[in-house]
């Protein structure tokens, strides 16, 4: 499982994210219109997850795992409108 | 080398642009008129196609980018919008441009991209934009200016930028684009965007691909075009080193800033580790030029950072980034290579009944062959020598009307509309005015007035400057119009007809007319003419003054006249086409500069004369009259000579001396036979031995090591074999 609810309120993307997980975190996110999305984990997305991140313009918690998206696709997803959440948490990485 | 293939592009392109300008001058006229619009269209998709076949990608897209425009105008019923209009004709001035460039270089401009980008953000901003899909068309060029503010100071130096949009099955079909980027060459910045900002969650398709990815790498193009091989979709690769970004005000300030503190730390002295301090001061400052792209300014002062190290005494680089300090303020230097001259057309389009002409002729022709070899025969056979003369007779006089229709209609091949150097004008008028804050409406007449393929291209040039005179310095402003009892917009007339063997073209305004005494005042100060002289002259003269070299006018130079060139280089235009210039002007009512253009280049009528048994043929164009004149009546004036034609002085000039051929003893010892002459307004007598007869010549330039030789302007061959060296009046008077 790559693409993970956590709760009603965080998204977590996990390792690596196929292109089919795209579809998974539409599906997600429009049901859970104000959840916040947690890449802190993911090593490397597949463009189409990507798209759905840039769409959304939802609060993305980073920095991701993977260092490409860490380095050059995290700060092109802020610039889209991706905010870092407002309240920082605890960094509570906690598999399932 | 320019191979035939692109030759073709360029002729058929110059068609297209001809046609796509017409049919959009005419839905200026009319803006309904859809027939117009579907030709304009026809017009624009053909030359996307023509530029497709010789891969001229950024011509491609632009075209591509107003013809989608044009597809959604024809489907809908609105009329055009003038301001889209105009777009779409700098569209086409544009690939005018580059089809110039073409033309002299063989390849597509260094600059076609950016142009490219610029204008396919104009035609997007002119209106039609909201229907063009977004698919089909590049939506935001502007791509490489928002990658470099993402970039920030990384956008300098040898980077390759790259936009790349995968194709909408991307997702599924071939590598994931993300892979694509991952995988690209020392990237610095990667930019993801949608390339439809308004797509929704709810709305998207997560099957379909919508991203657009722009990104700067420390690489060369080569290598990242390497790494976007199996990508499907859109790729622009771009290598910045060729491209320079213009910086925008604020980075100029700041780069600017940057230098001056780095001046200031250099020209504290009497600190420790004062070498590395220059150093680094002296990187900061060549750093700060070369992102402003001034390239060259920054090696000089990379060249001072290398000599002060070695002396060990900073007053060179201080002096270095002063100067570059104050460079930043100069305009760049200006390319030469895109200012050379346009190259005359190289091929040209024949109307196919011209042609035939040409084949019935020649079968005329063969057929007098025949009947003069028949003639031979009869010769031959001792037939009685009056009826062979007879015969020869007939055969020499079909023979000649036979020439002389042949010749007509090779000129006539040569012939083209003055419509297709005119038709530009009219939106090239508009523009001059409205940036002067002035509205002006071009009537042209006669634009069907046909004239050699060569005059006609040359002729485009000095025509504008004319006319941007006219609107510049003759039409008065709006409010001064208003309180001269004038209506506020100003009329310019474009004329032109056929008279003879010339083409007069005239150029008329309603504007204030030329301040004549302004003109001597002018002419007094710059020297061009003393105040004695001035004095002495007819208004019609002085006028006259507004083409001598250094003249201009206006008191302001504005951005329009004052580039450096004034009516002189129309002269020098118009008299190299070997036509003349004169000009009318009355006070508050008007201007009219008259350009009297010969119909052909290549066919002269020349007056034979002879001088120490030598044959030169004068052009008959600057011949006045020719005169006998008793030697008593020539007076030596200063180191020249001169005698009194009808209460005019005229100089005389001997043409043997001025040749240098040997005299030979004169026919008659007392009296001298004298041409006069009239060339560049300038009135002079040209003694000769003897005077001949007048013909029509197919002059031939000089070439080779000949082509600069002064005085001579070709030559052609006479009856008999013999060579008729064509002389240049105006050289030999001057």
């Amino acid at each position: 499982m790559t693409i993970v609810l956590h709760d009603a309120s965080t998204i977590r993307l996990i390792g690596t994210c196929p292109a089919d997980d795209g579809e998974v975190l539409l599906q997600h996110l429009l049901a859970n219109p104000q959840a916040e999305v947690d890449w802190r984990g993911c090593e490397s997305a597949h463009a189409a997850v990507i798209q759905v991140i840039l769409v959304s313009r939802r609060s993305l918690r980073g920095p991701p795992a993977g260092s490409f998206l860490e380095r050059l696709i995290d700060p092109a997803l802020r610039r889209g409108g991706c905010q870092v959440p407002p309240s920082p948490r605890a960094p509570e990485v906690r598999e399932r | 080398m320019m191979n035939e293939f692109l030759e073709q592009f360029l002729i058929e392109s110059r068609d297209l642009v001809a046609q796509g300008t017409d049919d959009l001058m005419a839905l200026a006229e009319n803006p309904n008129d859809r027939e117009r619009l579907d030709s304009a269209f026809r017009a624009f998709h053909t030359l996307k196609g023509a530029a497709g076949i010789v891969e001229f990608g950024a011509m491609m897209r632009t075209l591509h980018a107003a013809e989608d425009i044009l597809a959604s105008l024809r489907s809908s019923e609105e009329p055009i919008n003038p301001d889209t209009l105009d777009e779409f004709l700098t569209c086409l001035d544009v690939t005018s441009r580059w089809l110039d460039a073409m033309q002299s270089t063989g390849e597509a401009p260094s600059t076609a991209e950016a142009d490219a980008d610029d204008m396919i953000v104009r035609l997007m901003g002119s209106g039609g934009a909201a229907e063009v899909s977004p698919a089909s068309a590049p939506r935001d060029d502007a791509w490489i200016e928002r990658l470099s503010i993402v970039a920030g100071n990384h956008f300098t130096g040898h980077r390759t930028a790259l936009r790349y949009i995968p194709s909408s099955d991307a997702f599924f079909q071939g590598p994931d684009p993300m892979n694509v980027v991952a995988a690209l060459p020392h990237p610095m910045i990667i930019d993801v965007v949608l390339s439809d900002p308004t797509i929704s969650l709810e709305s998207m398709s997560t099957f379909s691909c919508n991203l657009e990815i722009v990104a700067l790498m420390e690489a060369s193009g080569e290598q990242v075009r390497a790494a976007l091989l199996n990508a499907p979709g859109k790729v622009e690769v771009r290598e910045l080193a060729s491209t320079v970004i213009s910086p925008s005000e604020e980075v100029r300030a700041t780069a600017r800033t940057l230098i001056e503190a780095q001046l200031l730390l250099l020209q504290e002295s009497d600190v420790d580790g004062l070498v590395g301090r220059q150093a680094s001061a002296g990187r900061t400052a060549v750093n700060a030029l070369l992102y402003l792209g001034r390239s060259e300014l920054a090696a000089n002062v990379e060249r001072a950072i290398a000599t002060t190290n070695d002396e060990n005494s900073p007053d060179i680089l201080i002096a270095a980034v002063e100067q570059a300090l104050s460079g930043i303020g100069q305009p760049e230097p200006p390319n030469n290579s895109s200012r050379s001259s346009p190259v005359a057309p190289r091929a040209l389009r024949v109307d196919m009944d011209r042609i035939d002409a040409l084949v019935k002729l020649t079968g005329e022709l063969i057929v007098v062959k025949n009947a003069i070899g028949h003639t031979a025969k009869l010769f031959q056979e001792n037939e009685d020598p009056r009826v062979i003369m007879a015969t020869l007779r007939t055969q020499h006089a079909l023979f000649e009307r036979l020439a002389t229709e042949l010749q007509n209609a090779v000129l006539r091949i040569r012939v083209l509309p003055l419509r297709s150097a005119f038709r530009r004008f009219p939106r090239l008028i508009r523009e001059i005015a409205g940036s002067v804050g002035k509205t002006v409406r071009l009537i042209i007449e006669g634009e069907s007035t046909e004239a050699d393929a060569t005059i006609v291209d040359a002729l485009f040039e000095p025509l504008l400057h004319v006319l941007r005179n006219a609107v510049d310095h003759g039409i008065e402003s709006p409010e001064r119009r208003a309180s001269a009892g004038k209506s506020a917009m100003g009329t310019l007339i474009l004329r032109a007809r056929r008279d003879a063997d010339t083409v007069k073209i005239e150029v008329e305004d309603d504007g204030g007319g030329i301040d004549v005494d302004r003109v001597r005042a002018v002419a007094c100060a710059r020297g061009i003419a003393t105040a004695e002289t001035l004095a002495a002259m007819t208004d019609a003269e002085a006028l006259g003054l507004v083409f001598a070299v250094g003249f201009s006018t206006a008191s302001t130079v504005s951005n329009l006249s004052g580039r450096g060139v004034g009516m002189d280089s129309v002269r020098t235009a118009v008299e190299r086409l070997g036509g003349q210039v004169t000009l009318e002007s009355q006070p508050g009512i008007g201007t009219r500069v008259g350009l009297v253009i010969p119909f052909s280049l290549m066919m002269t009528r020349v007056m034979t004369v002879e001088v120490a048994g030598q044959a030169f043929g004068l052009p008959l164009d600057n011949v006045v009259e020719t005169a006998i004149v008793p030697r008593d009546r020539i007076v030596p004036i200063g180191a020249g000579r001169a005698f009194v034609l009808r209460d005019q002085t005229v100089p005389l000039i001997d043409l043997a001396d001025t040749l240098g051929i040997q005299h030979t003893d004169r026919l008659c010892p007392d009296q001298a036979k004298v041409v006069v002459a009239l060339a560049a307004g300038q009135i002079g007598a040209i003694e000769v031995d003897r005077l001949g007869e007048r013909m029509d010549v197919m002059l031939t330039p000089m070439e080779g090591l000949l082509n600069g030789m002064k005085g001579v302007s070709g030559t052609t061959l006479l009856g008999d074999g013999r060579v008729l060296i064509v002389l240049d009046v105006q050289e030999i008077l001057s």
